[in-house]
């Protein structure tokens, strides 16, 4: 437990100062996070966002809320580890007494916490140019956006990790990732807020985990009703389901690396 | 002039011949259209619920400019993307100094060096959405039309190349510029809604300062037949100025280049 | 009428001087402090068209710089440059078509294709037709012993195969003028044989104008009958290489693997002493001398292993010149 939290100090704090020394690249990244304001602009204008009941306040709060966590919930495990596998790094890091995805875990963690000042800044902005849509969250809101944005972190990570892990059998993982993202465009809640789906395609979001990337704890931030009780098990049963493949998954991945002699 | 013919066929031919070996793309990539097609679909069909209307677009209008940003982003996936983003490359490896000994213009050169056949299946379907939108949309099919459609889509593939250019061409002095391109393809899905759509703020950001406006609500308009004149030589005259800045742009970078160390 | 000839030719660069760290990099920020570092400085020689000129100089002694701003890639910062007739830094198609640039470290082949896919490319470029393409791609591959090669994949090629694959796509368009830097770093001794080989057999049958950096010596005694010497940025010595090699490298390298460890004082009485780390030994003997010391050598002493070699020329030239031999 002691080496464990000892660890898990020293992987955050250089993962820290590595993602501080690509800080410009990290900002632009958050940049490109704009699209929900772009799509607020567009459902805040159109008939059909007026009809959805939530008002100009409540759309504003929700793509605002949706820019936040989707910083959050980003996972990019795939590009990373395709460039250690190809760049001949991954040999070195099978051999140490860790499991080299923490230091992926750790990396990704680290690089939100680059992400904040640029995250506040834009988020500044934005309350600046629209100050009614401004409001501070409740504390349990707070922290049920915590705690489900980590859930949702987690169980994406999983997710794209049991992709990356196809790396070590073709060359083509990363475009089986790709086709993740569109229905992650779809259903996440990214470009549009739940109420605006059919009833029937709302209720398949929620059963995925895209809906929890962004939509899910958006809502909770912008505070907005959320069935708990539901989501969490959506959830459990989605890192239920990921967690032991991802690992079988490894485990096979690794010993393929180790045949091919690489 | 011929001579650049010929160097364009021989540069497509080995471009091909190395794509070949990779056929399980092929799957991937039909695979990725349709899905790309399908939640882009489904994201914009929101917006048009109950007879609903966006910025004053009809539903089959507002096909049609989603046609056209799927054709632009066929465009992307074929030229721009390969070609452009190899240039950090030759700053990285050294190379660009064999492209600027060669007896060619450098800036034609790394444009045109290579293609991928997997723009392809996007542009077939962005043509195949534009041509059964435009028709529904009732859109007039006289050559007048057709013509100044066609220049109009050329005026915003040209448009395109330019911001493409600029951004892959100060990699010159920054090399991290893949992040820079990524920002630039978030900022273009702005293109898959109508101009109109959005509140006064960004629709004049996105017409003068980054011309959203001019690759696909402008070609969608002449495609309907209801494009005004005065929108027709601004984005001609546009397209003739971005063209011209990056050529500007590329002469500078390049006594940069050549004035810096290496 | 010279090929190549540089009047005062300078290239200065300014550096930025950053602390590390992040107090540095906002030092730096509020007050940018630059010095001025001269690459090249005031550099003048002529070439006559058709001579093979080796260009000798250290690390950073500013040869690459030179070619480059003989190839038009740098600009100069003063001076006068002038290639086949023409101002190199136009880059004008006419200039380009006569000369070549070979980078020993870098390739102008696509990896993952065949040679052959390149110079096609190549031909295409400078606007030679198939049939003439053909018959250039024939004679020089004849030339560089390639055969079956150049149907091969590049990245399926060894070092020296590429190398020979890189010569024939630079000097496809047949350039009166090569720019060789370091075209044999890397390679194995008989691939370094064949290129050298070639090098000169080209420069016989199409009369062109070489110069080359290497850092073998070896390269530029079989090649070059003229050196330039660059150190620092300026030139320092400029004719024969006989008569340099004479001042330049009067020793040769001994270097001994001796089965125990010994004491300084009993080896100084064979040579000057350039190193001692445990059992390796490293002396500098004079050259009419090396025959007779080697042989006290190994009667006298615990020898396991024994190489001799010409010591690496930066070291040379650096020594030569604190010692005020040469300049």
């Amino acid at each position: 437990m002691r080496r464990g939290l000892r660890i898990a100090r020293v992987l955050l704090s250089t993962q820290y100062a590595l993602m501080l020394e690509y800080r410009a690249e990290i900002a632009l990244w958050s940049l490109s996070g704009v699209v929900p304001l772009l799509m607020l602009g567009l459902w805040s204008q159109s008939e059909a966002g007026q009809a959805l009941g939530l008002g100009a306040t409540g759309l504003s709060r929700y793509f605002l809320a949706a820019f936040v966590v989707r910083q959050f919930t980003v996972v990019w495990v795939i590009h990373a580890f395709e460039e250690d596998a190809l760049q001949g790094r991954l040999s070195p890091l099978l051999l140490q007494p860790l499991q080299p995805l923490w230091r992926y875990v750790a990396a990704h963690l680290a690089e939100q916490l680059t992400r904040l000042p640029f995250l506040a800044a834009i988020v500044a902005v934005v309350m600046l140019v629209h100050p009614q849509a401004a409001w501070w969250p409740s504390p349990r809101a707070l922290l049920l956006t915590a705690l489900f944005t980590w859930l949702g972190f987690a169980v994406n990570f999983l997710l794209q990790t049991s992709i990356t892990m196809l790396c070590f059998w073709s060359e083509r993982a990363s475009a089986l990732d790709r086709l993740l993202f569109f229905p992650y465009l779809a259903l996440s809640g990214l470009l549009a807020p739940l109420e605006a789906f059919p009833p029937g395609v709302r209720s398949l979001a929620l059963a995925t985990p895209f809906a929890y990337q962004v939509a899910i704890p958006a809502r909770l931030l912008a505070g907005e009703p959320v069935a708990i009780g539901p989501a969490l098990a959506v959830l459990g049963a989605w890192l239920a389901l990921l967690l032991p493949l991802c690992l079988i998954l490894w485990r096979a991945g690794v010993r393929r690396y180790g045949a091919m002699g690489a | 002039m011929g001579r650049y013919f010929r160097t364009l066929r021989r540069f497509w031919g080995m471009a091909l011949a190395s794509e070949v070996e990779y056929r399980f793309n092929l799957l991937i990539e039909l695979v990725a259209v349709v899905a790309n097609l399908a939640s882009s679909l489904f994201v914009l069909s929101l917006f048009f619920g109950d007879g609903h209307r966006l910025g004053g677009w009809s539903w089959p209008a507002a096909l049609v400019v989603l046609g056209v940003h799927q054709l632009l982003d066929g465009l992307t996936i074929t030229l721009l993307q390969p070609n452009l983003t190899r240039i950090v490359s030759h700053v990285q490896e050294g190379t660009l100094d064999f492209v600027l000994l060669k007896p060619i213009d450098s800036q034609f050169w790394l444009s045109c060096r290579t293609i991928s056949p997997w723009g392809l299946p996007p542009m077939l379907a962005g043509l195949a959405v534009i041509g059964w939108a435009a028709q529904r949309a009732g859109a007039p099919a006289d050559p007048t039309t057709l013509v100044i459609a066609g220049l109009m889509l050329l005026c915003s593939a040209v448009i395109l190349y330019s911001l493409w250019f600029l951004i892959a061409a100060s990699s010159i002095w920054f090399v991290k510029i893949w992040n820079a391109t990524e920002v630039l393809r978030t900022l273009l899905t702005a293109g898959r809604y109508p101009i109109s759509a959005y509140p006064p703020g960004l629709r004049l950001l996105l017409t003068v300062v980054l011309p959203i406006a001019f690759l696909t609500s402008v070609p969608a308009e002449a495609i309907l037949g209801r494009a005004t004149a005065s929108w027709l030589v601004a984005s001609g005259a546009l397209a003739l100025m971005c063209l011209l800045i990056s050529r500007w742009f590329w002469r500078f970078a390049l006594r940069s280049y050549t004035s810096a160390s290496s | 009428m010279a090929m190549i000839s540089v009047e005062g030719l300078s290239k200065t660069y300014r550096v930025a001087n950053k602390q590390p760290g992040l107090v540095g990099t906002l030092r730096h920020a509020l007050r940018r402090q630059t010095t001025d570092v001269a690459a090249v400085a005031d550099v003048s020689f002529r070439i006559e068209p058709g001579e093979m000129v080796g260009f000798l100089g250290g690390n950073g002694a500013g040869k690459t710089t030179t070619l480059k701003m003989l190839s038009g890639l740098i600009h100069p910062s003063a001076g006068r440059v002038e290639v086949a007739g023409h101002t190199p830094q136009r880059r004008q198609a006419p200039f380009l078509r006569q000369i070549t640039l070979v980078m020993g470290q870098k390739q102008q082949l696509l990896w993952d294709l065949p040679p052959r896919d390149s110079l096609r490319l190549n031909a295409a470029v400078y606007g030679i037709d198939d049939r003439e393409a053909e018959r250039r791609i024939g004679e020089l591959a004849a030339m560089l012993e390639l055969g079956d090669e150049l149907n091969r994949p590049v990245r399926k090629l060894s070092l020296g195969e590429r190398m020979k694959a890189e010569l024939l796509a630079a000097l496809l368009h047949r350039p009166a003028v090569l720019f060789l830097d370091e075209p044999t770093l890397g390679l194995d001794v008989n691939a370094q044989a064949r290129v050298r080989q070639f090098l000169a057999e080209y420069n016989q049958r199409f009369g062109a104008t070489v110069l080359l950096t290497s850092h073998y010596m070896a390269d530029i005694t079989a090649l070059c009958p003229r050196v330039l010497l660059i150190h620092q940025g300026r030139l320092f010595y400029d004719g024969s290489l006989a008569a340099l090699s004479a001042r330049l490298a009067p020793c040769r390298e001994v270097r001994l693997e001796l089965t125990t460890i010994l004491p300084a004082s009993s080896l100084e009485r064979f040579g000057t002493i350039e190193a001692l780390e445990g059992r390796t030994v490293r002396l500098l003997i004079r050259r009419d001398q090396l025959t007779a010391r080697v042989g006290e050598l190994l009667a006298a002493l615990p020898v396991a292993d024994l190489e001799v070699r010409d010591p690496p020329i930066d070291e040379l030239i650096g020594t030569l010149l604190q010692q005020g031999v040469i300049g």
